[in-house]
């Protein structure tokens, strides 16, 4: 981490920037560290809940999206159910998964399969898991892992071999190219 | 009782057992179960962690199809059901974002239609008494571990138990075919959910916490509500015992394959085959 920030060079409009209406009561944490003591993934992050809340609040950008922790959040909710000021970090941290381009080290994987999900249902309208696995088994390189619970899943019609079909794709194809066209108009 | 169904895409692959056991239950307690009609993903855990808009749109298309029913929407996933919830409360409070998702999924919705889990519906529209009354062949006393998870009773605002950190709508219903739910304390913790593919040793991790705790406290068995938490617990329960030299050797069931069971359903209606811990000695019967 880098030197610790000073008055001056605190950088305000970073939290405007992640919460411009407000919504997520980031500065309202009182670093009591409830979310902490009961993050599910305090053995696996670098930087704990009341910690990143903090670190909005002094606009250290850099250092939170270079983080583990927003790779390593598992979206349990059990921080902002639990803070005394109701503190949304579960929805900081997907603001700032949408703002990184990568993830650190192996957690690529999770950024990796994310964009592979979507690809899936732009394309099907639902999950095609069969499919998906393939694909992000490629992208991330990762070939071998749970290659063996194929056969009892495909058995036990836990996996479908081929693609689902719904009348609501093209609906959702069109939510997507929407979205992502009204993000461009934004930048 | 009639609903509009939003099945969701697991319920299509890795848990078609939990939408067996929850078509054959509602059957048999007379609750209609109508599919949205051309219903599409929710955008699950990697919408939100990629766009809110499209986290927000994915869900209200959907609602926005079931609203012409003019009926409540049951969801059975557990993962489903935090999205749809989600969306439909943040549409409902936020008018810039009920504006910008209108003119993503080319419709106005305004967050209007209720979104309820099945345990809801099973426990204040059917009712404890009443499905006492269906039961004929009881759960004698098996000692079942109820497990929600997260996303049931996280964030607190969506949680459909009035305790998010000790619901008590399965023991309620499990209770009352027949069942001794455990008190036990990882009744809420996380499984390691959407890490079932990409980070599977913390998902060994996590999911061998819970089976441990829940074996330590007592339990046959373990009853779960989400597609996600099932596949973890079971699926990957031989890789956990292997690797902490630990035997679990607990059935994980849906809720709706054990109230079925109890409603007299057979093994077959209810996709108990598909499990992957083997739950004949629990049930009582050769699989």
């Amino acid at each position: 981490m880098s030197k610790p920030a000073t008055i001056e060079k605190i950088d305000q409009s970073l939290i405007r920037e992640l919460d411009p209406e407000g919504k997520l009561n980031l500065l309202l944490c009182l670093q009591c560290g409830r979310c902490s003591s009961g993050c599910t993934m305090r053995q696996e992050t670098d930087i704990l809940p009341h910690q990143l809340n903090r670190m909005a609040a002094l606009g250290m950008r850099k250092e939170m999206l270079a983080s583990k922790a927003i790779w390593a959040c598992i979206s349990c909710n059990t921080c902002v159910s639990r803070c005394p000021m109701k503190v949304d970090t579960p929805a900081l941290v997907d603001v700032l998964r949408s703002m990184a381009e990568s993830a650190p080290g192996d957690l690529e994987r999770v950024r990796i399969f994310n964009e592979t999900m979507l690809g899936s249902v732009k394309k099907y309208g639902r999950s095609y898991e069969f499919g998906l696995m393939a694909v992000y088994k490629l992208k991330a390189k990762d070939f071998f892992s749970d290659l063996a619970k194929f056969p009892a899943m495909l058995l036990k019609s836990k996996m479908r071999l081929f693609p689902p079909s719904t009348e609501g794709r093209s609906a959702v194809a069109a939510i997507f190219d929407r979205v992502r066209q009204a993000r461009r108009a934004q930048r | 009782m009639k609903y509009s169904f939003f099945p969701g895409c697991s319920l299509e692959s890795t848990a078609s057992d939990f939408r067996q056991s929850a078509s054959a239950v509602a059957k048999a307690l007379g609750i209609r179960l109508e599919e949205i009609p051309g219903w599409t993903c929710c955008g699950s855990s990697p919408a939100h962690a990629t766009d809110h808009l499209l986290a927000a749109a994915l869900p209200a298309r959907n609602l926005a199809v079931a609203e012409e029913a003019g009926q409540d929407v049951v969801v059975c996933c557990a993962a489903c059901y935090g999205r749809l919830a989600s969306a439909n409360l943040a549409i409902r409070e936020d008018a810039s974002l009920r504006t910008e998702v209108a003119k993503m999924i080319g419709k106005e919705y305004e967050g209007n239609v209720r979104v309820r889990h099945l345990l809801q519906v099973l426990l204040e529209d059917v009712g404890p008494r009443e499905v006492r009354d269906a039961i004929t062949r009881s759960l004698g006393g098996m000692k079942v571990a109820c497990y929600y998870g997260c996303l049931l009773t996280r964030p607190s605002e969506l949680s459909i138990a009035d305790d998010p950190e000790d619901p008590q709508l399965m023991e309620n219903l499990l209770e009352a075919a027949g069942a001794e739910t455990i008190e036990w304390p990882y009744k809420t913790e996380c499984c390691g959910a959407s890490f079932s593919i990409t980070r599977t040793d913390t998902v060994k991790r996590l999911s061998g916490e819970i089976l441990r705790m829940a074996k330590e406290s007592g339990a046959d068995c373990i009853a779960v509500a989400c597609p996600l938490c099932q596949t973890n617990l079971d699926l990957r329960q031989a890789d956990i015992e292997k690797a902490t030299g630990r035997s679990f050797g607990l059935p994980v069931f849906y809720f709706t394959q054990l109230l079925g069971h109890a409603l007299g359903l057979s093994d077959a209606e209810l996709g108990i085959g598909k499990l992957m811990t083997n739950p004949g000695k629990v049930l009582g019967c050769r699989l």
